[in-house]
């Protein structure tokens, strides 16, 4: 008798992008749950002009809430009905409600929890619905990095987003190119130095866009930018060669400095952060046992060891009690609840990204989650910015090359 | 408002191209199962595509023709199975009467390129300002002055261009503030139209629509919202507020015509929404209707904004007109 034939179950296709698409993440869910799955990086722009516009080339959508109104809007997905999110229950009030308490502040802009549920007429809405457009993951709270040797030492809550335009480091910053990123540090930055004001900072009208616009090339012209960065890696290279003394920063990037990284530190500004929220999609044309296999990858994204690994990178994950199991005690208390390192702590990779007795910026995962300045955001006037922002980006990257 | 008003009482370019088309399948000349695309019909009439774009959704609505798997549509009702015909239109030898062959002839020549250049010019307006030079224009087109002075004049009537203060005419951008307040003043005054409109609604027309959606066609939203307009909201007896409603739609009408050419998809509820509204009109519930027009404009306004965010993920087509200048 021949042995029953095992029809192979098909390659779990995610598209996204280096935040959480790591590759013992990709080799450990492959283990776990008994399928091939293939992971597709880029950047973010590219990213979600890819899940727009080709919408058949992937399974999973792992990006951010921020660009909902455009893969959502375009057709793309289909909604997740969280009856079949195991977890779902435990999920941070981040998301769900829109805070981690009724008192911290929500900040501008997109915040997930309106992005979230699907209401009727296919909108999107913070109205609790049983369909959601993005299961909720990985989030953090960013803020800039500054080199301490230009900026004097400072004290708690002294930072400034307006460092991001000080002469004391004119010709020495740069900023993250992605538009629903990179134009709210540098808004952050010419409201904080008094430059512009903002009616609501997460909506700007388009005569605060070409105001905020004014700001930034009369800087340029200036010669205050060195670069506009387009990942990470570029942004660890601009600190580990010298050029920055303050620029955009992704928490990973602060584990790769190596010898700089006593001399780049994260800065926990006085005007709060720029949060962001990641999260997972089912491409609209899953059916059936694909579409099981896309729930069966998503539950597994909330069974704590993936969280844990993002936690070594400095990102926080929406199934807090499940991490905190699948972390060490003193992992979790240097990553979630700010207390200094007790001893040498690993990055995602086992290298030693964390000395003991370094403490968080910013504190506990509480403390940062209740100061939200502003959210990663697609403005209503999202295409007017892109196009003024792209040709910002163009003429800074023209001047650098020249 | 520019006072020029050059435009005779005649038939619309779409209208007569539809009339050509419709002519010719009911005399056979154009088979069942022929597939008619866009780009030679314009080419055979002497057209821009969005007068042809909206003949051939006139002739889908009127079951003559359908679409399929491939681009374009096959002449004859919906779910007839014919295989898909492909020859040149003008193989056919097409009956084309005299009258309409001179309508289409006959119009002045700002009438034969406005439509190709209000099709470029609302295509641009995602992409940001652009400048347009008259004379760049001219040379483009291959017209006089004259004539370049009555495309912009049409242009700036309709809202696509203005005149900056050193009287440049620009065109966009088109912002979501524009979009935002354009829809806001259709919601204010279309319900309005419609409940003064009341016993002049052409009801009987309003019952086909119903019956026609209530039996599942899938009749396209353009095609909905121009009945609407026409069988009731314009039949209100105020010729001013007919006037003011139909100005505010041009520019939105334009735009939206441009996003679908970039292939942004389709509005999937819609056609539910209409349904409604033909149901509440056909059991003479004006001010039911009148009051869901308006959460639906309400609701339009969300979605316009979130599909002109979407566009922020198309690069600038390397081949936009000649005649505009990026500013």
């Amino acid at each position: 008798m021949t042995a029953p034939a095992v029809v192979p179950r098909r390659t779990l296709r995610v598209l996204g992008t280096s935040i959480t698409l790591l590759e013992l993440i990709r080799r450990r869910a492959e283990s776990d749950l008994g399928f091939a799955i293939s992971f597709e990086v880029h950047n973010f722009v590219d990213c979600q002009r890819r899940a727009a516009l080709e919408p058949a080339a992937y399974d999973i959508y792992d990006q951010c809430f921020h660009n909902m109104d455009i893969v959502w809007f375009w057709g793309s997905l289909q909604p997740v009905d969280t009856f079949r999110i195991t977890d779902w229950d435990m999920l941070s009030g981040l998301t769900r409600e829109g805070g981690i308490n009724r008192y911290a502040s929500r900040g501008h802009g997109d915040q997930p929890v309106r992005k979230l549920y699907v209401q009727p007429g296919e909108a999107l809405g913070p109205a609790p619905s049983r369909y959601i457009s993005m299961l909720p993951t990985v989030h953090n709270f960013d803020s800039f990095g500054y080199d301490p040797r230009v900026f004097g030492a400072v004290g708690p809550h002294r930072e400034s987003w307006s460092w991001l335009l000080d002469p004391r480091a004119r010709g020495r910053i740069a900023v993250v190119d992605e538009p629903g990123i990179g134009i709210f540090d540098v808004a952050l930055a010419a409201e904080a130095a008094g430059e512009v004001k903002f009616a609501d900072i997460g909506n700007m009208t388009v005569e605060e866009i070409d105001s905020l616009m004014r700001v930034l090339h009369q800087h340029r012209q200036q010669g205050y930018f060195r670069a506009i960065w387009r990942d990470g890696e570029e942004a660890a290279n601009l600190v580990r060669n010298g050029q920055v003394a303050a620029q955009s920063m992704w928490s990973p990037v602060y584990g790769e400095l190596g010898e700089t990284a006593q001399h780049f530190v994260e800065a926990n500004p006085i005007e709060g952060w720029r949060a962001w929220h990641g999260g997972m999609s089912l491409a609209r044309h899953l059916s059936g046992a694909a579409l099981d296999m896309g729930y069966e990858y998503m539950n597994w994204w909330l069974s704590g060891w993936p969280g844990a690994v993002v936690a070594r990178q400095g990102y926080y994950m929406s199934v807090l009690d499940r991490v905190r199991e699948a972390l060490s005690p003193a992992e979790w208390r240097y990553w979630y609840e700010g207390l200094p390192a007790e001893v040498d702590l690993p990055g995602p990779s086992g290298n030693i990204v964390v000395k003991a007795g370094a403490r968080r910026t910013g504190g506990s995962y509480w403390d940062r989650a209740s100061r939200i300045a502003v959210w990663n955001t697609a403005m209503d006037e999202h295409n007017y910015a892109c196009r003024a922002w792209e040709r910002f980006v163009r003429q800074v990257r023209g001047e650098a090359s020249s | 408002m520019n006072a020029r008003s050059p435009q005779p009482p005649m038939q619309k370019r779409y209208e007569l191209i539809a009339g050509v088309l419709r002519l010719n399948i009911t005399t056979g000349k154009l088979p069942a199962g022929f597939v008619l695309v866009e780009g030679p019909i314009a080419e055979l009439m002497q057209s821009s595509r969005a007068p042809v774009q909206a003949a051939l959704r006139i002739l889908e609505g009127e079951n003559l023709i359908h679409r399929f798997a491939g681009r374009g549509f096959l002449v004859g009702p919906k779910g007839s199975g014919v295989p898909p015909i492909r020859q040149g239109i003008r193989d056919l030898d097409l009956q084309i009467s005299v009258e309409i062959d001179e309508a289409l002839q006959s119009r002045g020549t700002w009438e034969l390129v406005y439509d190709r250049v209000e099709e470029q010019v609302a295509s641009c307006l995602i992409f940001g300002e652009f400048r347009i030079v008259e004379t760049e224009l001219g040379d483009y087109l291959g017209v006089s002055r004259t004539v370049v002075r009555d495309v912009l004049s049409r242009l700036h009537e309709r809202g696509l261009i203005r005149k900056n203060q050193s009287s440049h005419w620009i065109a966009g951008p088109l912002t979501a503030q524009m979009i935002r307040e354009k829809l806001a003043v259709r919601a204010i005054l279309e319900p309005a139209a419609l409940r003064l409109a009341g016993a002049a609604i052409n009801y009987t027309e309003v019952e086909t629509l119903r019956v026609r959606l209530a039996a599942g066609e899938e009749i396209e939203g353009e095609i909905l919202e121009a009945a609407l307009m026409e069988h009731c909201i314009a039949r209100t007896p105020n010729r001013e507020l007919v006037g003011l409603i139909g100005n505010n739609q041009l520019l939105l009408t334009a735009a939206n015509r441009a996003l679908t050419g970039l292939g942004l998809p389709r509005d999937r509820v819609e056609h539910g929404e209409y349904r409604t509204l033909f149901d509440l009109l056909s059991r003479h519930l004006v001010d039911s209707a009148a009051e869901y027009l308006e959460g639906r404009l309400r609701i339009l306004a969300e979605k316009s904004l979130a599909r002109l965010k979407i566009v922020a993920i198309i690069t600038q087509p390397s081949d936009i007109a000649p005649f505009l200048t990026p500013k």
